[in-house]
């Protein structure tokens, strides 16, 4: 007896509701994550990072590079 | 591992003790831009010559590697991965040094990937004219290619994740779990729908077959789209869209949902390409569903991005690069709305395999991607160049005259789409086809077709300006570059210290990651990778082992040797880029072709050949509909029997030889893969000879040229007489060419005595599949 007709014969109608439960909880987990209160002050500072990455001090100077 | 100008510990006076020092690699960055906008513009100049190719069949120059169906691989993957993938790496490398404020792991790796990945692209450009195809859309490149890239790819990875290990900053910004989660799929996509069998070293059978070959491939395909062009490209967004707008994106909170939502939602979405075909109904629906929800999070990412300007807006009217952003994120809002439309089935049933798929594509790739990475350059072009802009009208130019030709470009497109799927389901009052004759409705397309090649050209007269813009702008740029030195704290000296022993990964790898946020990345790759994998399982693994799900028929059986060659060069000619072989349940599919596809039939088609665009007629019941010897005056001159053809000539099939080499190679690696050959394994050429003699003969009967027995031509007609003859269960039906009578054609289906792999001697006469 193959693989397939073991699955064949597994009853397996209700395998994609199974899916959708497991995905449904996961994102519901991930929106609850999200929304916590307690990260709003990190998801503002995250928030800036782009626009704090290049203002960096820098005390040593420019140092020459090749010319490419 | 660092490279030269790389980090080094700050010894410097004061309380600076406790800075690293550093400097970001932006040589590579300058590298993989040029890399861009110049491949850019090759692959947009290939989808010149096919647009025009389209509109007019003389632009096919009579050559095999000019036609049509070998340059449009070479344009898509050009657009994709050449100009769409370098731009995603030029602003990935850019960006993520100074999210995470370290410098690549490592510059080798970084010039490995940055030389590893043109390569590959030149190895593309070298192969595809000249049919090297593993005749999967976007996934064309033969195996020695996908193993390069498979290795440029792992180099990729842990350069970029080896950088995040070493990270200053704790927090992974959002654009970066977009790169991430973007690098982890690909690999694991390309990887497990290129599994081949190799036929020689350009020469491969996909180990899937018919309806699983079809999954994998736009289970594949779909999120090619989706983890190649949409999720690098947000993270781009997510990045870059701040830096022009000069404040923090609108909701950090939107974008993490907008980050998880398409990572659970889109693995889910690649079987919309197939709906109506062979592919079980319910893989069908569930690839619907998920692509309906995607709208939400796609819509989510369009507004943050947008309403990243708030209060800025008015900065758009002299801005080129916020036009550029503001253009494209409308754009990927454009096309994540039709995306789901398309997918509804009663919208598919008219939109696919027609222009319509084309039209939304170009919205995608020239609008969001194309916008997208001008903008990006342009604001990275005076920072990498350390010079101003050569000229900001340019940049306004270019943003013009590419709007203008992206709207020709998809409103002729649009109606040509539209045009034909409505012509293809027109019924007259007496119940028949209006349009029974298809070219009647290519031919009506082709005024569209002119306007395509109109608003293409726009585009690209574009992007050469905006190459003229980016050299000029280089040109201005100092004798040597300065390399700003960058401080910044190390994480490892502010987080709290934890037990030595950390955790050693997998208790192999000497790597040791002792602390939580050095274990980040790699707990979010097996976060993403569990997100995707288990998707994929839960929706493919039906497909491949419950065996409802794909019928047998027992009339199905293997191609001849010989077919197998025509097949073979119907894969080398790329035919399947306008044919489709996939009949749908749809009733003018079945007044125009005949019997609908079964997933039955495709069980030994190795790779499947279904098509996603018909611009000609679908060959799944060719077999027997003309003689042999039409065919034969049909390859030498499509014009000759149908006037308004835009098909390309194939002359040369009456002259090439058969290479009758190659055959035993080709059936054994088929045998490997499972297709039940017999004695076909070990008397294939004597087998295929004995076949071409047969139909080479007919030919010369019924008035053709003489002398073909050994040359091409009479492998494809015999591989386009056997098709959707299987099905129709006997050997006297297949024998019989429908509307050949008198011909005395001995089509394909007919498998001369004595030729006939194992197991197909006697067909059974039951129809299947149902």
């Amino acid at each position: 007896m193959k693989l397939s007709d073991i699955m064949a014969h597994a009853g397996l109608a209700g395998y994609a509701e199974v899916a959708l439960v497991l995905f449904l909880f996961a994102f519901a987990l991930i929106v609850w994550w999200v929304l916590r209160p307690s990260h709003a002050a990190e998801f503002q500072r995250a928030s800036r990072l782009p626009l704090d990455d290049e203002m960096s001090p820098q005390p040593g100077g420019p140092r020459a590079g090749s010319r490419s | 591992m660092t490279g030269p100008g790389a980090n080094a510990a700050a010894r410097s006076p004061g309380g600076a003790a406790l800075l690293d020092e550093f400097s970001y690699d932006d040589d590579v960055v300058r590298k993989f831009l040029f890399a861009s906008v110049a491949w850019g513009i090759v692959g947009m100049l290939v989808g010149l010559v096919i647009a025009l190719q389209m509109a007019d069949p003389r632009f096919n120059f009579g050559l095999p590697f000019t036609s049509f169906g070998r340059l449009r691989p070479l344009h898509t993957n050009a657009v994709i991965f050449a100009f769409a993938g370098n731009a995603f790496f030029t602003g990935c490398y850019y960006s993520t040094q100074r999210l995470v404020k370290a410098r690549m792991f490592s510059d080798a790796l970084s010039r490995i990937h940055f030389w590893g990945w043109q390569l590959i692209i030149v190895a593309a450009a070298l192969t595809l004219p000249f049919g090297y195809t593993q005749a999967k859309e976007y996934a064309e490149l033969e195996w020695p290619i996908d193993i390069a890239i498979a290795v440029v790819w792992v180099v990729f990875a842990v350069n970029f994740i080896g950088t995040l290990v070493k990270r200053r900053e704790r927090h992974l910004y959002v654009a970066l779990w977009f790169y991430l989660a973007s690098i982890v799929t690909v690999a694991l996509l390309h990887i497990f729908n290129n599994l081949s069998m190799p036929a020689g070293w350009l020469k491969s059978y996909s180990i899937y077959a018919g309806v699983q070959d079809a999954f994998m491939q736009w289970w594949y395909g779909h999120n090619a789209v989706a983890f190649f062009l949409t999720t690098p490209f947000l993270g781009l967004m997510y990045y870059f869209m701040p830096k022009a707008a000069e404040g923090p994106v609108f909701s950090y909170r939107l974008s993490i949902l907008h980050f998880w939502s398409l990572v659970f939602l889109y693995i889910w979405a690649g079987p919309h390409h197939l709906h109506y075909t062979a592919l079980p109904e319910w893989a069908s629906t569930v690839g619907m569903l998920f692509s309906v929800m995607l709208w939400a999070p796609s819509w989510g990412g369009m507004i943050n991005g947008l309403l990243t300007l708030r209060g800025g807006w008015a900065k758009v009217v002299d801005d080129p690069i916020l036009k550029f952003f503001v253009v494209g994120i409308t754009a990927y809002g454009m096309s994540t709305f039709e995306g789901p439309m398309l997918s509804i089935k009663s919208v598919n049933a008219l939109a696919h395999y027609t222009d319509w798929i084309i039209a939304h594509v170009h919205t995608g790739a020239l609008g969001w991607n194309g916008f997208l990475a001008a903008g990006m350059v342009y604001w990275l072009l005076p920072r990498l160049f350390q010079a101003p802009l050569y000229s900001k009208r340019l940049a306004e130019l270019h943003f013009w005259i590419a709007t203008f030709g992206i709207l020709l470009y998809v409103v002729a497109i649009y109606s040509a789409g539209v045009t034909q799927g409505l012509m293809w389901r027109a019924f007259d009052e007496t119940g028949r086809l209006s349009y029974p004759d298809f070219v009647e409705t290519v031919a009506r397309l082709v005024p569209m077709y002119w306007t395509r090649v109109l608003g293409g050209s726009l585009y690209l007269a574009g992007m050469l300006v905006f190459m003229y813009n980016i050299v000029m702008t280089w040109r201005r740029r100092p004798a040597v570059y300065e390399v700003p030195v960058v401080r910044a704290a190390p994480l490892a000296r502010a987080a709290a210290p934890e037990p030595e022993d950390g955790h050693r990964l997998g208790g192999v790898f000497p790597l040791r990651l002792h602390r939580t946020w050095e274990r980040m990345p790699v707990t979010f790759t097996v976060l993403v990778l569990v997100a995707v994998v288990v998707a994929s399982l839960f929706e493919v693994i039906p497909t491949f082992l419950i065996k409802s799900n794909v019928p047998t028929i027992a009339s199905v059986k293997p191609y001849t040797p010989l077919e197998l060659y025509g097949r073979d060069m119907y894969i080398r000619e790329g035919c399947f880029n306008c044919h489709s072989q996939m009949v749908r349940p749809l009733r003018y599919e079945t007044e125009r072709y005949g019997e609908y596809s079964k997933p039955g039939e495709s069980v030994y088609e190795h790779p499947f050949l279904w098509g996603s665009r018909r611009i000609g007629p679908d060959l799944a019941r060719e077999g027997g509909k003309y003689p042999n010897l039409w065919h034969v005056r049909h390859f030498a001159n499509p014009r000759e029997l149908a006037a308004k053809s835009i098909m390309p000539g194939y002359a040369q099939f009456a002259t090439n030889a058969i290479d009758w080499e190659v055959i035993p190679g080709r059936i054994r690696a088929m045998a490997m893969i499972g297709v039940p050959y017999g004695p076909a394994v070990t008397d294939a050429v004597p087998m295929a000879r004995r076949q071409a003699a047969l139909i080479a003969a007919d030919i010369e009967k019924a008035g053709g040229p003489g002398g073909l027995a050994d040359r091409e031509v009479v492998a494809i007609v015999a591989y386009l007489q056997r098709l959707g003859q299987d099905i129709r269960g006997t050997a006297a039906a297949a024998a019989t060419p429908a509307g050949a009578a008198g011909a005395g054609a001995p089509a394909g289906g007919a498998t001369p005595a004595g030729a006939t792999p194992a197991g197909a001697t006697t067909p059974a006469p039951a129809r299947g599949g149902r």
